[in-house]
């Protein structure tokens, strides 16, 4: 749970990339409008600090006009057009210079010095534009004229000139240092707007190739695989290492290929499984067919025999021995035909019914068995020594069966002399392979696969009887034990049977409760 | 002398509030006297525009501020002719004057005081009778004078203004522009001494001293406070007839303005003027026009060393 959802989905990557992608743009928009209202701003003191300048220049020139209109007024003796002239400058000043500190209103010191230069104006107007007038009406023009002389105006202006000299220079200033700063600022927007939206394609394109790479391509992986699934090639994977919904894709895609590839194989060897059954159970009925054929015409030969003797009566006294004779041929070939009867119903049954596993004692198993054979083993001698053997996982009365069919044949196929067999086990994985051995008349290995197969003799029936079934048996029980049985044998040399079965959990060996049996 | 006494102004002013309060409606009411305004707005001193008045402009008004009134110093406003027209007109207050100065181009008295003390009680009576007031005037003296080099006075036996007279051709006087039309310049000469052989050089501030000492000139019209005059390389011809009458500085003040602060500005400001000697004036003077310090510094020093401030 913790891992799922630490782990980066797709999801989130692309809704990361998409936040990043849209945090960026809007970063660089913020920055472009900071940037073009500064630059706007900027520009809008520029000219106003530009209408600063022109009209303070004026202002300048004016105090110029009233100067040299009071001058002329007082040399020409009384040009009143002049004295009008230097009037209307006069009126006009306090207006401009009201307007100079509106347009000066962000900087207190230029506004501060705006209003000194007003009251200098001021002084100028009431000390001596006044003065002087009133001098030439009073004291005669030759006393304005030597006023005018002194230079008594001319110290104040020059200082106003001062003041507005440094209101120019700092007006100036400020105008460069606002035009620096808006280019400063304009070439900081346009870098960022251009690394922005670079940084807004590189990411762009960097979340394309990421699509593509990441997404598209294993998609189109997926896709071809179910292309190939769907044309029956059910081996085909795709690869599953990652660790987001793709990667959940494929591992989906990868377990329905796998039951896929399982029901297949299931149908396969079922369908194999109903091959052969089909082959044994024509091979069951041709047997069958033709080996109780021979005591039945053996039966009705003699049974015709004895119907035609009767019907005659020729030679009495002979008459009766010759009809006993007959009637034990027919219940000789009578228990012939029970005896295929029988093991053909123990053949069927071998193959079917669910198995009882338990954990067994093998040694109990053999044990069993040989008490079963007691009659043969005794009759023939046989000596049966007996392993270590192990606790396996089986069904009892079956691999009972299994071991009493596999000691039975020992003794039997001896080929005279006095049978020796031994029966061992020994790990092999998770198996266990038990070995039968005899020192017998042994086989051809050639026939080493057919001795399997249901009703196969090797041997005549009037050398080694038995229907040939037991082996059959055998390996239907074995086989249904989900183990295998095979034979390694040369004529002549013995036989060893082996078969394997699945080993018990936590399987362990019992020690022999059979050492020796003779 | 029309200007109340701060006692009878009380009075007066209790009397009318009394009168206002007891029945009289809203309406009769005066409005807002004068007074009060008077002494909320500031005190505008004003100089003129040489040296000497800057200095006693920053005297008075550091000596106020430090009494706590509230002032408004306009120096450099021009000549007599300009600056007493500027009080008159209600544009200043107050500002330092020569009395010998205003006797002759305002007051336009030809008549020559007998001593310096009939020069100021005539002054004051000029003053008194437009509303305003002669406060005490300074024991340094900055009159007009006419000066020659030592060499200059010994070849032609020069003693008085008088003897101007006896020199040959025209002789040029170094003056400023203002000499030319004034009574205590060319015109009092003309009139008092009957000199007509006088003419002018106009010239500005201290030039007058370096025209005299190049030979441009041979008499300069000078100042008694001059720091030039310090040395022996000039001599100051006599006014055997009182020409230059009174060169005592005076504070000229609107009778409103004592009004509005009563004995308290008249205080400050003769405690100012009665350290004004010769000496500690041409001493000023020097720093400021030799040494090139700022007259409120010279002025801000001075009043220190006083306790004025």
């Amino acid at each position: 749970m913790l891992r799922r959802s630490l782990r980066t989905q797709i999801t989130t990557k692309v809704v990361a990339i998409s936040a990043a992608a849209a945090v960026l743009l809007g970063a660089v928009l913020v920055v472009l409008i900071v940037a073009v209202t500064g630059q706007r701003d900027a520009a809008r003191t520029a000219f106003r600090s530009q209408e600063a300048l022109g009209l303070a220049n004026q202002l300048e020139k004016s105090l110029l006009s009233i100067e040299s209109g009071l001058n002329r007024y007082v040399t020409t003796e009384g040009g009143m057009s002049y004295l009008r002239a230097a009037r209307r400058e006069l009126a006009a000043y306090p207006a401009r210079t009201k307007r100079l500190v509106a347009l000066v209103s962000d900087d207190p010191g230029q506004q501060q010095r705006v209003r000194e230069i007003a009251d200098k104006i001021d002084d100028y107007d009431q000390f001596w534009a006044q003065g002087l007038i009133e001098i030439a009406r009073e004291d005669g023009f030759a006393s304005a004229q030597s006023q005018v002389k002194t230079d008594g105006g001319r110290s104040q202006l020059d200082e106003i000139r001062r003041q507005f000299d440094t209101l120019f220079v700092r007006e100036s200033s400020v105008i460069r240092t606002r035009e620096r700063s808006a280019e400063r600022l304009s070439a900081r927007a346009i870098g960022f707007g251009v690394g922005g939206l670079g940084l807004v394609l590189a990411i762009a394109a960097g979340f394309t190739l990421y699509l593509r790479r990441s997404v598209l391509r294993p998609v189109r992986t997926v896709a071809d695989a179910t292309g190939r699934l769907a044309a029956g090639d059910l081996t085909t994977r795709v690869p599953a290492q990652r660790e987001d919904e793709l990667g959940e894709l494929a591992r989906g895609f990868n377990s329905m290929a796998d039951s896929l590839e399982r029901g297949r194989d299931e149908l396969e060897r079922s369908n194999a499984e109903l091959t052969r059954s089909n082959a044994e159970l024509e091979q069951f009925a041709s047997v069958t067919s033709h080996d109780l054929q021979a005591p039945l015409t053996t039966i009705s030969m003699y049974t015709e025999l004895l119907e035609r003797r009767r019907g005659n009566g020729a030679g009495a006294g002979k008459g009766a021995s010759g009809e006993l004779d007959l009637v034990d041929g027919i219940r000789d070939a009578t228990q012939q035909a029970r005896g295929l009867i029988r093991d053909l119903l123990e053949y069927s049954r071998a193959g079917r019914g669910n198995l009882v596993l338990e954990e067994v004692p093998a040694a109990l198993v053999v044990e069993q068995a040989l008490e079963l054979l007691a009659g043969a083993v005794d009759e023939s001698g046989a000596q049966v020594t007996v392993g270590e053997l192990p606790v396996v996982l089986a069904d009892r009365p079956n691999l009972c069966r299994v071991f009493q069919n596999l000691v039975g044949n020992a003794v039997k196929f001896s080929g005279g002399h006095t049978p020796h067999v031994s029966i061992e086990a020994e790990r092999e994985g998770e198996h266990w392979r038990f070995s039968v051995r005899d020192d017998g008349i042994g086989m051809d290995p050639e026939h080493a696969k057919r001795i399997f197969e249901p009703f196969q003799r090797l041997h005549g029936e009037e050398d080694y009887p038995g229907t040939g079934i037991g082996l059959a048996v055998c390996e239907r029980i074995v086989d249904q034990h989900g183990g295998r049985i095979w034979v390694t044998s040369s004529p002549g040399e013995g036989s060893v049977f082996h078969f394997t079965l699945p080993a018990a959990a936590g399987a362990r060996t019992e020690p022999p409760r059979v050492g020796a049996r003779a | 002398m029309r200007r109340p006494t701060p006692l009878l102004a009380t009075l007066l002013v209790a009397t009318a509030v009394a009168l206002g309060g007891c029945g009289g409606s809203d309406d009769d009411d005066p409005p807002p006297d004068a007074t009060t305004t008077q002494s909320d707005s500031p005190i505008r001193i004003g100089s003129k525009n040489f040296p000497e008045q800057a200095i006693l402009g920053e005297l008075y008004g550091q000596a106020l501020r430090a009494k706590g009134f509230e002032v408004v110093l306009k120096p450099d406003i021009g000549s007599t002719e300009i600056i007493h027209r500027a009080l008159r007109r209600g544009a200043l207050d107050m500002y330092p004057e020569y009395i010998g100065v205003l006797l002759s181009e305002v007051a336009r008295e030809r008549e020559r005081p007998p001593s310096s003390g009939a020069a100021y009680d005539a002054a004051q009576r000029f003053e008194n009778e437009s509303d305003f007031t002669l406060l005490a005037q300074t024991p340094f003296t900055d009159s007009n004078a006419l000066a020659v080099k030592p060499s200059f006075a010994k070849r032609h036996r020069l003693r008085t203004i008088a003897d101007l007279a006896r020199l040959k051709g025209k002789v040029e006087v170094a003056a400023l522009a203002e000499f030319e039309t004034r009574f205590e310049g060319l015109d009092g000469l003309k009139e008092v001494y009957g000199l007509s052989n006088l003419d002018v050089l106009e010239v500005k501030g201290a030039e007058r001293y370096t025209a005299l000492d190049g030979g441009r000139t041979d008499v300069a019209s000078v100042f008694t406070t001059e720091s030039q005059l310090a040395s022996d390389n000039y001599v100051l011809l006599g006014d055997p007839e009182r020409l230059f009458a009174s060169g005592h500085v005076a504070p000229i003040v609107s009778d409103a303005l004592l009004e509005a602060h009563g004995d308290k500005l008249r205080t400050a400001v003769d405690a100012v003027t009665r350290t004004l000697t010769t000496p500690a004036m041409r001493e000023m003077n020097a720093a400021v026009v030799v040494q090139k310090r700022a007259p409120a510094a010279v002025a801000a020093q001075f009043l220190r060393a006083r306790g004025l401030l």
